[in-house]
């Protein structure tokens, strides 16, 4: 019975891409969940990242299923797979409330983007916009638009959701030096100037400035 | 964020227990833990080490910050200091919390380090809703938050933010043309 367990941790290496252990795999997916949860805008999609942890987590349940249920061992391996599970599913339930927040936008970026590029949603976000697009639009049909005269029957609805704003603050902890950041003025007086962003350092600055390191994981938002 | 989960987040922070039970090593995804021998300090992230204080299985050893002696010396500098000093662990407050209310017992005068604690974590906010103040008078675009603790940050998030954001659209409109074309979340 403890071997059932003792497997779970050290077999499941192996199946894994071999740069990351399941340590670091956890920790990406803190960082993808916060890095969600505080930015203005929605990120690329990390479903390799929410694949390896959901083999993780269904490995280690199997393993659990031949486990009596008043083991030791067993609860902590339970509490630890719920704690997980619910980081997770909170970084998937925050994409869903920005998609349904944004969603004209988010199929607009999703087709224009480069073909060689990588996608911003998941194929199951995809799907999901997509409907709630069509929804949305058949919605306001049935209710108010063939009320309308014809020549309002029509909404753009590019125009009535609003975009998403990247002129917000945000605060973030520097996980890789950066230098001479441009900081834009607040006010017409003021001038703009740059700062040095050092390792470990926390700062509060517009999301605008900071987006591209927070792709490439240089900075943590907090 | 709500406050819950920056308790979770500080739930991962390490502690020394002393089991009262024996059990190999337990592999967890997140790492491995263990061997746990009767008697013999081991260290736990915290959700595991209130669980099994909860179920009578251990007995918790207080993290070395938690020691009336250092947090005097932290309020005093923390008083005397017009900025932020080093905080005596990233998450002082929330394991502060959890630890005293579920483990009061196991740590030495508990009833005082509670009384520093929030000494310590008045101090600092009264601080930090200085320093956003002069941020917000001064209509600044940057600034920098070391030795802030996460729950800090997450008490003036939302409002400090979201101020921030109104004074931007308010501006923008005032200026014409600037703003146009920028969807406004009302």
């Amino acid at each position: 019975m403890s071997d059932a367990l003792s497997d779970g941790g050290s077999d499941h290496d192996d199946s894994q891409e071999d740069v990351m252990t399941p340590v670091e795999l956890i920790a990406k997916l803190e960082e993808a969940w916060l890095n969600e949860k505080f930015s203005p805008d929605l990120l690329e999609n990390k479903s390799e990242i929410v694949e390896c942890v959901m083999e993780q987590l269904t490995h280690m349940e199997a393993n659990l299923q031949r486990v009596s249920k008043g083991d030791t061992k067993a609860s902590v391996h339970r509490m630890e797979i719920d704690r997980i599970r619910f980081v997770l599913s909170s970084y998937l339930r925050s994409r869903l409330q920005k998609i349904e927040k944004f969603f004209p936008h988010v199929l607009e970026k999703e087709k224009s983007r480069a073909d060689g590029d990588p996608s911003y949603l998941s194929p199951e976000e995809y799907a999901f916009a997509r409907e709630y697009l069509a929804n949305t639009e058949t919605y306001l049909k049935a209710v108010a638009l063939r009320h309308m005269p014809p020549n309002l029957q029509s909404v753009n609805m590019m125009k009535a959701v609003p975009e998403p704003c990247l002129d917000s603050f945000v605060f973030l902890r520097v996980k890789e030096r950066q230098d001479n950041i441009m900081v834009e003025p607040e006010t017409d007086d003021q001038r703009e100037y740059v700062v040095d962003l050092e390792e470990g350092s926390q700062h509060l600055m517009r999301y605008r400035t900071i987006a591209p390191l927070v792709s490439t994981g240089a900075v943590q938002l907090i | 964020m709500d406050p819950s989960e920056v308790e979770f987040l500080a739930e991962k922070e390490v502690v020394k227990i002393i089991p009262n039970f024996s059990l190999d090593k337990i592999y967890l995804i997140g790492g491995d833990l263990g061997p746990f021998n009767p008697g013999l300090p081991v260290d736990v992230p915290v959700w595991l080490a209130l669980n099994l204080k909860q179920r009578q299985k251990c007995r918790i050893l207080p993290p070395e910050w938690m020691d009336v002696d250092k947090l005097e010396d932290v309020r005093e500098m923390e008083r005397k200091e017009e900025s932020f000093t080093p905080p005596p662990s990233p998450y002082y407050m929330e394991l502060t919390k959890l630890l005293l209310n579920h483990a009061s017992d196991n740590i030495p005068k508990a009833d005082e380090i509670r009384t520093l604690v929030k000494d310590i974590w008045d101090t600092r906010i009264a601080k930090l809703r200085l320093s956003a103040d002069s941020f917000i008078s001064q209509q600044e675009a940057h600034a920098k938050l070391d030795n802030l603790t996460l729950m800090e940050i997450n008490t003036t998030r939302s409002f400090l933010l979201d101020s921030l954001n109104c004074m931007f659209k308010l501006r923008s409109n005032m200026q014409p043309g600037s703003g146009t074309g920028k969807a406004l979340d009302y």
